[in-house]
């Protein structure tokens, strides 16, 4: 008896749902996450002075490229675990392939280089800020995917936590291109994939707790 | 009385197209489905199943952007009733008292568990009376929605709806004050 009543109020309520919903949904809290992380670099560090110069480089294509591919991949990964019956992690192991990439640049970068630089070219002037930084930029990303989630039916939480995390981070990576002004792939290498590292297991932490539904 | 995989997939679609009818009748489609779906795994519990019937039905309604047409309904659905179930068993498994809780609250941290309620109660306080005695009842005492229900003596459909609006709006809320 009591199940129909709410059967007759919950169907008097019936919205259209657009095709793909789950996509749309998830790339508008990613785009509002990545704005308001951009912003946030914006009126803390800024972005860097000759970006404009360096866009005609090859160097912060080398960065987007890495930190854009992961971000897609995790995205892709993070589509599949919102929905409930997935089990998989689909295709995530594509991801090894621009980590790989950049560990054989990374090679062939310090062969070309003498020895006595390299210490520098792996620290360069900000490793002990880099990593934190994109940690802290993916925050408002993570927020925003999570806001994506209130929608969404994840059944494995604390992946779906880890691949949004993993998401997160990698874009938040590629916002901080926007100021981080290092130019050798192994920095890239280390201290980015550090950071978004450290976003991905903030992500498998929470959650379970915040994907709750 | 159970209705095939492909009958269910076409109301689903209608209802995700916006057909309200279509709609209720995937919804009461899925009663008959749900209720035999738990009594197989959680025998001799009717109350905690019709709750949980319940609220897969409000997960299935509010969650339906996630299904994908292309792929079987009757999957997306018995994930939807599995994770519901292992979410139950959960949160009946925290309630379980703790001897000498009173001695450890007053040791360890009361005071933020006393805050914490007092932020609880001017949350709750912005909803309806009874929006609010639902989810108290329901999410803070624990209590399953037919105790809840005979308490405040309304229907149990009722309290449910009231737990899901409340929580909605307790939702916005605090969104917009995080804006």
């Amino acid at each position: 008896m009591t199940s129909e009543d709410l059967i007759d109020q919950l169907a008097a309520d019936v919205p259209p749902v657009r095709r793909n919903a789950l996509g749309w949904r998830l790339g508008l809290g990613l785009g509002l996450g990545v704005l308001a992380s951009m912003l946030a670099l914006s009126m803390s560090f800024g972005f860097r002075p000759d970006l404009w110069l360096a866009m005609h480089g090859a160097t912060i294509w080398m960065k987007w490229g890495y930190t854009a591919s992961l971000g897609i991949c995790a995205l892709v990964a993070t589509a599949k675990l919102a929905r409930p019956e997935s089990r998989s992690l689909g295709w995530l192991w594509v991801a090894l392939v621009p980590f790989a990439g950049l560990a054989l640049m990374s090679v062939a970068e310090l062969a070309r280089a003498p020895s006595e630089h390299w210490l520098a070219m792996w620290l360069g002037a900000s490793w002990k800020v880099c990593s934190t930084l994109v940690f802290v930029y993916a925050l408002p990303i993570f927020a925003g995917l999570l806001w994506s989630f209130r929608r969404m039916a994840p059944t494995r939480l604390r992946a779906a936590g880890a691949t949004a995390g993993l998401a997160a981070g990698a874009w938040s990576a590629t916002v901080y291109c926007l100021h981080c002004p290092e130019v050798s792939a192994i920095f890239v290498l280390t201290w980015y994939t550090l950071g978004i590292a450290l976003a991905a297991l903030f992500g498998a932490i929470v959650g379970p707790r915040l994907l709750r539904w | 009385m159970i209705t095939s995989e492909n009958q269910l997939r076409m109301w689903m679609v209608g209802g995700l197209g916006g057909d309200s009818a279509a709609h209720g009748r995937l919804l009461r489609a899925l009663l008959p489905l749900l209720r035999r779906y738990y009594r197989r795994r959680m025998p001799g519990q009717d109350d905690a199943i019709e709750d949980l019937v319940q609220e897969t039905l409000i997960a299935v309604h509010t969650r339906r952007g996630t299904y994908d047409p292309a792929r079987p309904f009757t999957a997306w659905l018995h994930a939807i009733a599995r994770y519901k179930m292992i979410d139950a068993f959960r949160r009946t498994g925290r309630t379980v008292p703790i001897e000498g809780m009173e001695d450890l609250l007053v040791t360890e941290g009361f005071e933020d568990a006393s805050n914490a309620e007092a932020d609880l109660d001017r949350l709750l306080a912005g909803l309806s009376p009874k929006q609010a005695a639902a989810i108290r009842a329901t999410r803070i005492e624990g209590l399953s929605t037919a105790e809840a229900a005979a308490r405040q003596q309304i229907g149990e459909s009722d309290l449910k709806i009231s737990v899901h609006r409340g929580l909605k709006a307790l939702a916005t809320r605090v969104k917009n004050s995080l804006l």
